[in-house]
Order: structure tokens, then C-alpha cells, then sequence
């Protein structure tokens, strides 16, 4: 707890995207309660009859009483379809937040198992693992995907599974680095002087050592992982997704219905920022190397240590 | 130096034949296949004796796949990549003809992103803290933040709406028209390199802060150096080690990266090959692209790591 709050206090900026994350996930688990238009059998309502509305600020006082009327406010109006686009961007979320989570797990364990594994067994099977993950990580990340993507087809879970191999087998190569820097310390080999085996080693000393780096690591890539999500558009996941419904909608109803492509280019880019703010602060609190570095050089602070120092050995030798 | 580029550029082969392998392996488990595609528009033509065998072994897919492999893989060694399924033209003559749009388009996203973001990172680290330093830090995160293919949408239709204005989408080559070819690009060429300056500048702002803070630069600010010739003599000369890896790094990804941009604007780059060959399942064009790919990232690779031996001596190649 006064870790939070320290690194609230340590990283105002990052703690506000920190928030906004916060938020974006409980819109994501309640959006069957705040969407105003519920999705029925994994659809949202459509009425064909008032497809592309303008959003409710935008509309004449007579339109404003006539939805107020019916009951059915579109706050930010309709898609072709007639799907209110409130309800589509809050189901949206819900993808997102799916997608982001699964694939910062998924790439970290995927770095973690090969990196670790690598460089403790060594030998034969880190050469050839090596020799491989040098092999894929030549070929460009987007175009990986995309081979990936026609190889296990479309769907959620295939997209994160795409989206998490590349990322995690260019990030092996820095869990094994760090692997190799804590394998022969003296615990581990403590370890296998007592008949610890190697899956013990990995398990109980080697990944607890290397977490504050898988941490980072994983924190780091939050905000590319938002972006490649909503980048990968020409994907249909199956449920309401902000960046196939720019793609989609958005594109071909630009001048009809600005709003299909402005609302959720505004949320990803929120996001995109969120989880970039979020993942900077954290790397820079976490990391050995920048503490106390850059971005928290800060005279006053260290005026403030050095007078609060100064006076406990002042206090000290006049007790002595 | 030599005997160590030597070594380098041999170590390059058995990765190639790696990628060579780790490709066609993930081609062939595509579900789908080129033969039913090809047959269909063969009788669609005409031909009524096409059949799956004979449609097959037209392709040379009748063969074990471990025959394939090594077939190919002899044509790649003598420079042949075999042939397009779909167009009557060799692979290396296809994929030459796409790559120099491509490679222009990285080439201008690579130079306008450089010329933004390393004087405005070095600015923002000379005046830390100040004013600037925290608008331009906070306008490069908003930058960071815009996808792409959404501003490349908006940029595209909004200004054909108001004014009647929008990038030519007949692509002409430079050299013959170069007015016209630049009007074409600079539009997409911005856009990647705003999308891209952003990052790019908080790096750079971060290792020139990093440098700023060493003691050779306290050292020659004690001998009373002047500011500016302290900041490009001192700090930048070694603040921009890290930034080649960067760079490097950038030119790698833009190398398969501006599949957006290209389709959008209709570039006839490699990403849109690669994309209508994947869906065609063109298996010759598909590899042969991985394979360009990944040998202009390697090649970018090993020079990146020859720079930096050059720039900094410290640095020893084993």
C-alpha cells in the first residue's frame, strides 16, 4: 500500500494512466451494465431505420424530443447498421482490455519460458533455440503476424496468440541476458550442490531474481500492445472492436458520420497514451539503472534529503 | 576489423537458411491452398483439362515437401526465387519491381522523422524542465498515441472533402517525374514520421540527459567550455551511439511496417504484395519477400553494429 502510494507520488503522470486503465477495465467488466443498448446472443440491437444518427448534441430540438419520445437516445448517434455507437464503444473496450491483458501475459511468458529455459539448460539446446529465435526475430513483426494470422484464423484468442509470438520471442533475448547474470550466483549454485534440479533452480531461484526485469519488460511494451491491437484491422475478432469499426465504418461514412471513425480513434488513442504513461512510470520507478537518474533530478528533493541527513547527524553528535 | 565483418557476413548464411526453413514451414501450414484457387480460374478461363494433379504439378507441389524445400532453397542460392503462381513473372523481378517504392517511402519517413526528432530531443535535454521541454514532451506522447492508420484515414478524405485536393494514386517513378512521384509521398511520408517521431524524441532526450550527467561533461564545463560547443562536442557525440541502435531498429521495422500507409495511399509497395500474396496463398512470393525482408534487417544489423564500433572505440568486436 505505501508502495502505491509512494509511486503515485513518485509518478503523478503514470498513476493518472494507471486510472485511466482502472477505468477502462470496469467499463470493460460492467459494460453489460452501463451500455445503454445491451448486446443480445453476442449482437447489439440494430434498426435499420435509424442507421447513421447524428449524435444527440447535434441533432434539432425536434429530433431531441422525438428520440426523448421513443425512449431511445443515441448519445453518440448510429452506425449503418442502426447500432448505437455508445453501447459499441463500451462492448469495444471490453475487446481491448481482453486483448491487451492476454497479450502482455502471453508475450511474458513466452520471453520468460524461452529465455529462462535457454540459458540454464545452455549448451546444445540454447544454440539451437537461440539460432531460431534469431531466425524469427529478422522477420519484420507485422508480417509475422499477418502469416500467423492466416495460419490459425480469426478469432480473439487466435489474435492474441499472433500478436503475442513476436513480441515474446524478441523479448526471450532479454530475459535470457538477464537469466545469465543470475544463473551462477551463489544461491543457484547452492541450489544444485543441495540436488535442486533445474526446473526447481528456474522456478524458485532464477524467475523471482529477474522479475523486477519481466516487469519492466512487460510494462514497457503496454502501449505498442494497444496500438498493434487496433492496428491489426483488417481482423475481425467476432465481438465490437474499436479499430475494425474504423476501418469498417468509419472510412466509408467519413463525411455522412464523422463520429464512426473520430470516437473511436479518441479512445484508442486515450488508451494508447494511458497504457504509455502507465508503462514509463513504471519502468523508470522500477529500473536500477534510471533511479534517482532521469526525470526524477529534481534539486529541491535532493536539497530536501541532504538538510534531513544533515540535521540526523547534527542530532546524533550532540546526543554523543 | 575485416576479419571480423567477414565473420559476421558468414554467420548472416546459416540464419538466411533458418529463415529460408521457418517460413516455408509456416506457408505450407496454411490452411487453404493456391492449387484450388488456380484451378478455378484456370476453367474460369477455359481449360477444361486442368485438373488438381496437372494444376499441381505445374506448380511443382506434387513433390514431397522436403523436396520442395531443398529445390527451393538451391534456386534461392543461385540468386532464383522461383516463380509467381498468380502473374506470369519471377519472383525477384516482382519483388524488385515493388521494393523502390517502399524503400522510397521508408527513406523520406526516415529523414523527416531524424530531422524532428534528434535537434528537438537534444533542445528539450539542453532545457530540461523548462516550458518547452514539457510542451514538446507532452505533444510527442499525444503523437505516440495517435494510431496511424486512423490519422492516415482522416489526412486522406477530410482535405479530398473541403478542398478538393488528394495525393496522386498513380504511381510515377521518381526519376521521370520527380514533382509529381514527391506529391504522392510527402503526405504519407509525414504521417509515418510524426507517427514515429515521438518516440524517437524521447529517446534521444532521455540519452542526451544521460550523457549531460556524465563527468567528462561536468569536466570541460569546469574548464569553463561554453554551452553550446559542450552540448554538440561533448554530450551529443555520445548521446547518438544509442541513437543509431535506434535508428537502425526503425529502418527494420519500416521495412515491413508501412503496410497501412501503402495500402491507403495505393503505394504499389511491397507490404501490398506481400498482403494479396498471402491471401492468394502465392507460397514463391510469400517467402521470397520474408526472405528480402529478413536480409535487409540482418544487413542493417551488422552495419548498425559496425557504426558503433566506429563511432565509439571503446567498443571492441570480438
Amino acid at each position: 500500500m505505501t508502495k502505491i502510494k509512494d509511486f503515485c507520488r513518485a509518478k503523478p503522470s503514470a498513476a493518472l494512466g494507471a486510472f485511466v486503465i482502472l477505468i477502462l477495465v470496469f467499463v470493460a467488466i460492467f459494460a453489460d451494465v452501463l451500455a445503454p443498448f445491451k448486446m443480445e446472443l453476442g449482437t447489439l440491437p440494430s434498426d435499420i431505420l435509424f442507421k447513421l444518427k447524428k449524435p444527440y448534441w447535434a441533432l434539432s430540438e425536434l429530433d431531441k424530443t422525438m428520440e426523448q419520445a421513443n425512449g431511445t437516445i443515441y448519445w453518440l448517434g448510429t452506425d449503418n447498421l442502426g447500432r448505437d455507437v455508445l453501447s459499441y464503444l463500451i462492448y469495444g473496450a471490453r475487446t481491448s482490455v481482453i486483448l491487451c491483458l492476454g497479450v502482455s501475459v502471453l508475450t511474458t511468458f513466452i520471453a520468460v519460458v524461452i529465455g529462462t529455459l535457454s540459458a540454464v539448460l545452455g549448451g546444445w539446446f540454447d544454440l539451437i533455440v537461440q539460432r531460431i529465435v534469431d531466425a524469427f526475430s529478422c522477420i519484420p513483426g507485422m508480417l509475422l503476424s499477418m502469416i500467423l494470422m492466416s495460419m490459425v484464423g480469426n478469432g480473439i484468442w487466435q489474435l492474441i496468440f499472433v500478436m503475442s509470438l513476436p513480441g515474446g520471442i524478441g523479448q526471450s533475448r532479454l530475459i535470457r541476458s538477464s537469466v545469465i547474470a543470475v544463473k551462477d550466483a551463489g544461491y543457484c549454485r547452492t541450489s544444485d550442490v543441495l540436488g535442486g534440479g533445474n526446473l526447481w533452480k528456474m522456478l524458485r531461484h532464477v524467475v523471482p531474481n529477474i522479475m523486477p526485469i519481466i516487469i519492466v519488460t512487460a510494462a514497457g511494451g503496454l502501449g505498442g500492445t494497444v496500438m498493434m491491437e487496433a492496428s491489426m484491422y483488417g481482423v475481425k475478432v467476432g465481438t465490437p472492436s474499436w479499430g475494425y469499426m474504423i476501418t469498417n465504418q468509419g472510412r466509408a461514412n467519413m463525411y455522412s458520420a464523422p463520429q464512426l471513425c473520430m470516437f473511436p480513434g479518441i479512445c484508442i488513442a486515450v488508451m494508447v497514451l494511458a497504457a504509455n504513461l502507465f508503462g514509463d512510470g513504471l519502468r523508470d520507478y522500477l529500473d536500477p539503472k534510471l533511479q534517482g537518474g532521469v526525470g526524477t533530478y529534481d534539486t529541491k528533493k535532493i536539497k530536501k534529503i541532504a538538510d534531513k541527513y544533515r540535521k540526523e547527524f547534527e542530532e546524533s553528535c550532540r546526543v554523543a | 576489423m575485416g576479419k571480423y565483418l567477414v565473420k559476421r557476413i558468414v554467420l548472416l548464411i546459416p540464419t538466411l537458411i533458418l529463415v529460408c526453413l521457418v517460413v516455408f514451414i509456416m506457408m505450407r501450414c496454411l490452411p487453404g491452398g493456391a492449387v484450388e484457387a488456380l484451378l478455378y480460374k484456370l476453367q474460369a478461363a477455359g481449360d477444361t483439362t486442368a485438373t488438381t494433379e496437372s494444376v499441381e504439378r505445374m506448380l511443382g507441389l506434387d513433390r514431397p515437401a522436403v523436396t520442395q524445400f531443398f529445390v527451393w532453397l538451391w534456386g534461392v542460392v543461385r540468386g532464383d526465387l522461383g516463380n509467381c503462381f498468380f502473374q506470369n513473372e519471377t519472383v525477384s523481378h516482382c519483388i524488385g519491381r515493388q521494393i523502390v517504392p517502399s524503400l522510397e517511402l521508408g527513406f523520406l519517413i526516415l529523414i523527416i522523422s531524424n530531422l524532428i526528432s534528434i535537434p528537438l530531443g537534444v533542445f528539450c535535454a539542453a532545457h530540461q524542465d523548462s516550458i518547452s521541454d514539457h510542451t514538446i514532451r507532452i505533444i510527442s506522447l499525444l503523437l505516440m498515441s495517435i494510431p496511424v492508420f486512423w490519422i492516415a484515414t482522416v489526412v486522406l478524405i477530410y482535405p479530398a472533402l473541403w478542398w478538393r485536393w488528394a495525393p496522386p494514386t498513380e504511381y510515377v517513378h521518381f526519376f521521370d517525374d520527380p514533382i509529381r512521384n514527391l506529391k504522392m509521398f510527402i503526405v504519407p511520408a509525414i504521417l509515418g514520421a510524426v507517427t514515429n517521431c515521438g518516440m524517437q524524441l524521447r529517446y534521444v532526450r532521455t540519452v542526451t540527459l544521460e550523457t549531460m550527467r556524465a563527468d567528462y561533461v561536468r569536466t570541460a564545463r569546469a574548464k569553463g567550455v561554453p554551452q553550446r560547443k559542450v552540448l554538440f562536442h561533448h554530450a551529443l557525440r555520445n548521446a547518438m551511439l544509442p541513437v543509431i541502435t535506434l535508428v537502425g531498429g526503425s529502418v527494420a521495422a519500416m521495412v515491413g511496417g508501412s503496410v497501412i500507409l501503402e495500402s491507403l495511399y495505393s503505394i504499389p509497395g511491397i507490404g501490398a504484395l506481400v498482403v494479396t500474396a498471402l491471401n492468394n496463398r502465392d507460397y514463391p512470393l510469400v517467402q521470397g519477400c520474408v526472405l528480402v525482408f529478413s536480409f535487409i534487417v540482418m544487413v542493417i544489423n551488422v552495419i548498425v553494429d559496425v557504426l558503433y564500433k566506429k563511432f565509439d572505440p571503446r567498443i571492441t568486436l570480438e
